[in-house]
Formats: structure tokens, C-alpha cells, sequence
């Protein structure tokens, strides 16, 4: 008699598609549970603990909530840094899609050099970029330096560090690379075919533009959008280097104080709260803006296919 | 040896099967296309007829689709000039010509509905919206999809898209329209209807249609007019049944349809005919090359014309003898293939009842008319 071969311990976890799959998930689940899940639940808890005589005390309260909407300071910084985000993104996008069209579609050769020229700048470390500004845009720095030996000027102007623009100087500079790539990857998507398509069909370069590779790379515009404003929004060390009096005007520099300073954790969880709906409803509003949008997703919908839901975070991966 | 581009000799020809007179419509004149060293088209020069069917067909590499990319203003010519109803195009954008192109995978615009992919074209030339709603629901009722109008190209299926692709092209009226291995992604089936399909709108409409192919069969089937092209230039015009029946080189005979092809020398050539040595046995065959005695030629004979015998061929055949190696049973015909003393197989189609025995010893004969003597 031949011997029957015995399933190992593996054979048996091979044979159960739900366990493998469960085994599979566990690391990845744990570790955004204890590293993302979790902190934002006791963010949201701790939003709505009193503070008292500077002691946290856990009685539910919604009174965080009354004070930062009640005082004009904190709306008042939320906007602001919202209009530097926005400014931010503006600014990105310009430097962004006419270089990523450069790239995707005028640039033959050393076409995978150049794109790394652009992402490079990623690995040098966020602090020497930002340190960098300064260097540049100081009173006895680069800029003032070149101005005063051409002649342009003959005292170092002031204005140029320590404020808002230099703060959205410092964060194009350093968030344009995240909006270049996607638009990159959504431009070089595009099969060549349908700009001949399109040419074929009598319409012009410019039309071409407009009608076909503009609304086709909108997916990409959106998601680099969302990079650049909400990782500016976020940002509190460019503020903090070049901001000067500005920099107390960001929303993440606000809540730094309020948890490193004041010791008011209530109140900069509450602010915490507020600046993580308004940028949730943000890529929310990125991803339904993409969906409606894109013909196909909509009506694929509404045939019972897939939901829209498939691009949450990223969108631009559809074409 | 390529045939000289003697295009006047071939539109002769096709005058004469319509009995009309066509002006060409598309003129290529030394029309070539280099990319560094390489030649992708090689001083091809051709007239194409209005409302002809004409089929650009090759191996790939053989620069079909760069001649027809030239045509459409997607790549401009090394040099050369293309004339269209005899005016100078090639130095126009695409956009500019009266020439609309169907794309090998279809190219229909994925953010844009069926309807507003047909209505393109006609928006882009500023047509006015009452005629371009009435033109373009014509058009998708030419290609049978009235009722997908609102669809997205990514909802239908990969013959419906084939067929959007069409009515986007044909709604303009082009004069000429482009096609680029359109067919080349459906499957079999869907292939032999839209091949038909496809003949009957270009017959319909009387368009000029230049169709790039590398599928033999698909060339016969739906051609006016065949243009062999091998590297660059033309090897032979000529209808499907001229390619067919009267290859001008080895080359065309191999590549159109099935042959069996013997190589041989040439003992004398004369008057329309050619005899060839070809290893113990002399063979006779139908040449109008011209062909040296002493040159190198093959005979070329299809599969069909050749029928098994045991005793000795009749009078105006030729006649070889070999061995049954193998006989395989294709439905219609029974395909035997014998091998020759030389270690060479022909093949032969014959009627699937007769017996045929491996080993067994047979003559194939076939009347001299049949087999063709070709240049290599």
C-alpha cells in the first residue's frame, strides 16, 4: 500500500480561504488600529473632557466646542490657514501640470532622469528645504545678496522672510513634487491614440487640450489637489521658520501651543476635530467631484456594477 | 524581386472590372518614412481610386500602418508628397484633411458618452446642432446601436466599440476613411460578420476605404485592390484574385494563401511559360518574368490543384512522385502530404473520400497551367 500523505498544519490553513485571508489582514489591521484608529478615538474623546484648574478631568462636556466656535480667534485661524493651503495648491498645480505635460508628452529623452530631477528634492529631508528659505530669503541672505551687487536695491529688504509668503513660498516649493506626480501618472496614462483620435476628428491642438487630455487628467489635478492642500493645512514647521508673527495664524501651530504650551489638551483636541472633518469633507468632496465627473463610473453605478466608492484617498487610478 | 511600381498597369486593370473611370483620389508619390537609419516606407509610390477598397497588407514591420499614419498626417514624410484629389496634403495637420481614421484599438474617448464620441467630428467643424443630432443618430443606426447612445465606450462590448468607431469616423462623410487593423481584437466569428458588414457599408456609401491588415484571408474577403508590402516597399498589386492566381514573386505565393513551393533552376522561359529543373524531375509552369536560364526560381502550385494518381500523369500535367507521410482529414477535403525523394513535403487537397494509405507510393499531378514559376 502507497502511503497517504498527511496534511501539514499549512495545508490545512491553505485549505480555509477565510483564515489565510484573516492571518494575512492581521498585521496591517493591527497596526493601523493601534496607530491611527485608536489615537483619533481618544482625540475625539478627549475633545469633549472639561478642563479644570489645568487638570483634565473626565466629565463630558461640549464646551471646547462652544469656546472655539464661540471666540473669533479659532474660525479665524482655520481660515487662514485654509486660504494659505489653498494658495499653496493654486501655486502647486500651476508649476505642476505644465511641467508634468512637459515631461509626459514634449520630454523623449532622458525622460525617466528628468522625472527623477523632479521627485528627488522628496528625499532631501523636509527641515533642510524649509532651512533653505531661510537661507535664501534672510536679511543677509542669497536674495538680498544678489539684489544689492546688481545694484536693484541697496538695503536688505526685510519683508521677505517672516511671513505669510514666504511660508507659501517654502510649502510650493516643497509640495509641488506630490502634485506632479499624479498628474504625471494620469498625463502619461493617456494613450496617444486619443489625442490622434481627436486630431483626426478636426480638432486643433488647443481644442485637443481642452476637450480630451484636460478633462482626462482632471483625475490627477484632484488628487494632487488634495496632497498639496491638505499636507499644507497640516504643516506647522515651515510656519514656525518662516512664518514670523504669521506663523501663530496656522491652524497646526494653534493646536501645537494649545497642547505644548497651554496644556489645554481638550481644547486642541476639539480644534484637532474640527480641522479633520473640514479635510475628510474635502476629499470627500475630491472624490464625488471625480465620480461625477467621469461618465463611465456614474452610469456603471447605476447599472448595479461596481459603487463609486473604489478611489477613496487616491483617485486618479481609473483610466 | 519586387514588381516596379507600374500603378498605371493595375488601375487598368480595375478599370476594366468596373468598366468606369476613376480619378485617383489618394496619390503617394516616392512617399518615404525613415525613422534613424531604418526605412519604414521606402520610396512607395501609389494611386489610390475613388471609392475603392484597398487593402494595405503585410507582415509586421512591413510599414503598412506608418503609410497609412502618413495619409492620416500622424507622421510626416521623410519625403515624398501625398496628393488628395490632386492637391499637395502631406504637409497639412490632421486636422486639415478630409480624412477620417479608425484606430486599432478604437481610441473612443472614455469620458464621453457614445453619442457625444460620434458627435465629435461634426462639433468640432461647428456643424449646426439640429444636423449633427440628425446626422449622428444616423449613424449609430448604420452600425445598429440607436439605443446605446447614452452609454459610456467602457459599457459596451469590444465589437459594439468597434462599431461606435466606425459611425465617429463615418459621420464626417470623409472622403477617404483609414482603417488600422480594425478588426484585430474581436474573435473569429465577430471578425467574419464584421468583414462583411464592413463591405457592404464601403459599397454603400461609395467611400474610398484604405484598409491595413496583416490577415491574408481578411485582405481577399473584403479588397478591390491588394497592396503587398514587404519592407518598406510594395512587392505586388493587384486584385485578390490577381495575388492569388498570379504571384509575382515567391514571396506573394507564400504569403497568399497556402502553396507548396519547389525551388528549382531555370532551363528555358519563353512565350509565357518556364521549365525548371527541380532535383531528377523537369517541371513546366506559367511565367511571365522573364526568367533567365540558369537562375534560381520556384515553382509555386496551391494545395487544390493538385491531384493523386498511381499510374502516370495525363498529357499538359506535371508529375512528381513520392510517399504518403500523412493524411489528415479536414472536413471537406482530405489534406495528404507526401514526401519527395529530395526530403521535401507537398501537400495536396483532395476530395475526403479518397483512400490514401501511408507509405503507400503515389504520383502528384497537376496540368501545367496551375503551377507558376516566380523569381525568389
Amino acid at each position: 500500500m502507497s502511503p497517504v500523505e498527511q496534511p501539514t498544519f499549512l495545508d490545512r490553513i491553505r485549505a480555509r480561504p477565510r483564515l489565510r485571508t484573516a492571518l494575512a489582514a492581521a498585521v496591517p489591521v493591527g497596526f493601523v488600529t493601534a496607530l491611527l484608529f485608536i489615537p483619533y478615538v481618544l482625540l475625539l474623546v478627549h475633545s469633549f473632557w472639561r478642563l479644570k484648574g489645568g487638570a483634565i478631568t473626565h466629565e463630558l462636556t461640549l464646551e471646547n466646542y462652544q469656546r472655539l466656535f464661540g471666540t473669533d480667534l479659532y474660525p479665524s485661524t482655520i481660515l487662514f490657514s485654509a486660504g494659505v493651503a489653498i494658495r499653496v495648491t493654486l501655486f502647486s498645480l500651476l508649476l505642476a501640470y505644465p511641467l508634468a505635460y512637459l515631461l509626459a508628452f514634449k520630454v523623449k529623452r532622458h525622460k525617466q532622469l528628468m522625472y527623477m530631477a523632479v521627485i528627488i528634492p522628496l528625499w532631501v529631508s523636509y527641515l533642510v528645504r524649509a532651512y533653505a528659505w531661510k537661507i535664501i530669503l534672510g536679511q543677509s541672505g542669497i536674495l538680498n545678496g544678489l539684489l544689492m551687487a546688481a545694484g536693484v536695491i541697496h538695503e536688505p529688504l526685510t519683508f521677505l522672510l517672516y511671513s505669510r509668503w514666504a511660508v507659501i513660498l517654502a510649502l510650493t516649493h516643497i509640495y509641488t513634487p506630490f502634485t506632479l506626480m499624479p498628474i504625471y501618472a494620469v498625463l502619461e496614462a493617456i494613450p496617444p491614440a486619443l489625442k490622434e483620435a481627436s486630431q483626426d476628428l478636426y480638432a486643433d491642438r488647443w481644442q485637443t487640450f481642452r476637450r480630451i487630455v484636460l478633462p482626462l487628467s482632471l483625475p490627477g489635478v484632484l488628487a494632487g489637489s488634495t496632497f498639496a492642500f491638505v499636507l499644507s493645512m497640516g504643516d506647522f514647521l515651515a510656519p514656525q521658520l518662516l512664518g514670523g508673527n504669521d506663523s501663530a495664524l496656522m491652524v497646526s501651530n494653534l493646536v501645537w501651543s494649545l497642547f505644548g504650551v497651554a496644556y489645554n489638551w481638550p481644547l486642541g483636541a476639539a480644534v484637532s476635530v474640527i480641522v479633520l472633518l473640514l479635510t475628510l469633507f474635502l476629499l470627500w468632496l475630491a472624490n464625488r467631484v471625480e465620480t461625477a465627473m467621469n461618465y463611465g463610473g456614474q452610469a456603471v453605478g447605476r447599472t448595479g456594477g461596481r459603487p463609486d466608492g473604489q478611489t477613496v484617498g487616491i483617485p486618479g487610478r481609473r483610466l | 524581386m519586387t514588381t516596379p511600381h507600374d500603378t498605371s498597369l493595375d488601375l487598368d486593370k480595375l478599370t476594366r472590372r468596373h468598366e468606369t473611370f476613376h480619378m485617383p483620389i489618394l496619390e503617394l508619390r516616392g512617399l518615404t518614412k525613415r525613422f534613424g537609419d531604418f526605412a519604414a516606407v521606402d520610396d512607395l509610390s501609389l494611386d489610390i481610386a475613388a471609392g475603392e477598397f484597398l487593402t494595405l497588407l503585410g507582415a509586421s514591420g512591413s510599414g503598412k500602418t506608418t503609410t497609412l499614419r502618413m495619409i492620416a498626417g500622424f507622421e510626416p514624410p521623410t519625403s515624398g508628397e501625398i496628393l488628395m484629389a490632386g492637391s499637395p496634403i502631406a504637409a497639412l495637420p490632421p486636422f486639415k484633411r478630409d480624412i477620417n481614421t479608425v484606430f486599432q484599438h478604437y481610441a473612443l474617448f472614455p469620458h464621453m458618452s457614445v453619442r457625444d464620441n460620434v458627435s465629435y467630428g461634426l462639433r468640432m467643424r461647428r456643424v449646426p446642432a439640429a444636423e449633427r443630432e440628425e446626422r449622428v443618430t444616423k449613424a449609430l443606426g448604420m452600425v445598429k446601436l440607436e439605443q446605446l447612445g447614452a452609454r459610456s465606450p467602457r459599457q459596451l462590448s469590444g465589437g459594439q466599440q468597434q462599431r461606435v468607431a466606425l459611425a465617429r469616423a463615418l459621420v464626417n462623410r470623409p472622403r477617404v476613411l483609414l482603417l488600422d487593423e480594425p478588426l484585430g481584437a474581436l474573435d473569429l466569428k465577430l471578425r467574419k460578420e464584421m468583414q462583411l458588414e464592413l463591405k457592404h457599408l464601403q459599397t454603400h456609401l461609395g467611400i474610398t476605404f484604405v484598409y491595413v491588415t496583416h490577415d491574408q484571408e481578411e485582405a481577399l474577403t473584403m479588397s478591390d485592390r491588394i497592396v503587398l508590402m514587404r519592407q518598406g516597399r510594395i512587392e505586388q498589386v493587384g486584385t485578390p484574385r490577381d495575388l492569388y492566381d498570379r504571384p509575382a514573386s515567391r514571396y506573394v505565393a507564400d504569403f497568399i494563401g497556402e502553396t507548396n513551393l519547389l525551388p528549382g533552376t531555370v532551363v528555358e522561359s519563353a512565350g509565357g511559360m518556364a521549365t525548371l529543373r527541380v532535383g531528377d524531375v523537369t517541371l513546366h509552369g506559367v511565367s511571365d518574368d522573364g526568367l533567365a536560364a540558369g537562375s534560381e526560381a520556384w515553382l509555386t502550385v496551391r494545395p487544390e490543384a493538385i491531384d493523386l494518381s498511381d499510374g502516370a500523369a495525363p498529357p499538359g500535367h506535371n508529375a512528381v512522385t513520392g510517399t504518403i507521410a500523412d493524411a489528415v482529414y479536414a472536413g471537406s477535403a482530405l489534406r495528404v502530404y507526401v514526401a519527395l525523394p529530395g526530403g521535401r513535403r507537398l501537400v495536396a487537397n483532395v476530395p475526403s473520400g479518397t483512400v490514401a494509405t501511408n507509405g503507400a507510393t503515389v504520383t502528384l499531378a497537376w496540368p501545367v497551367a496551375q503551377g507558376r514559376c516566380v523569381a525568389g
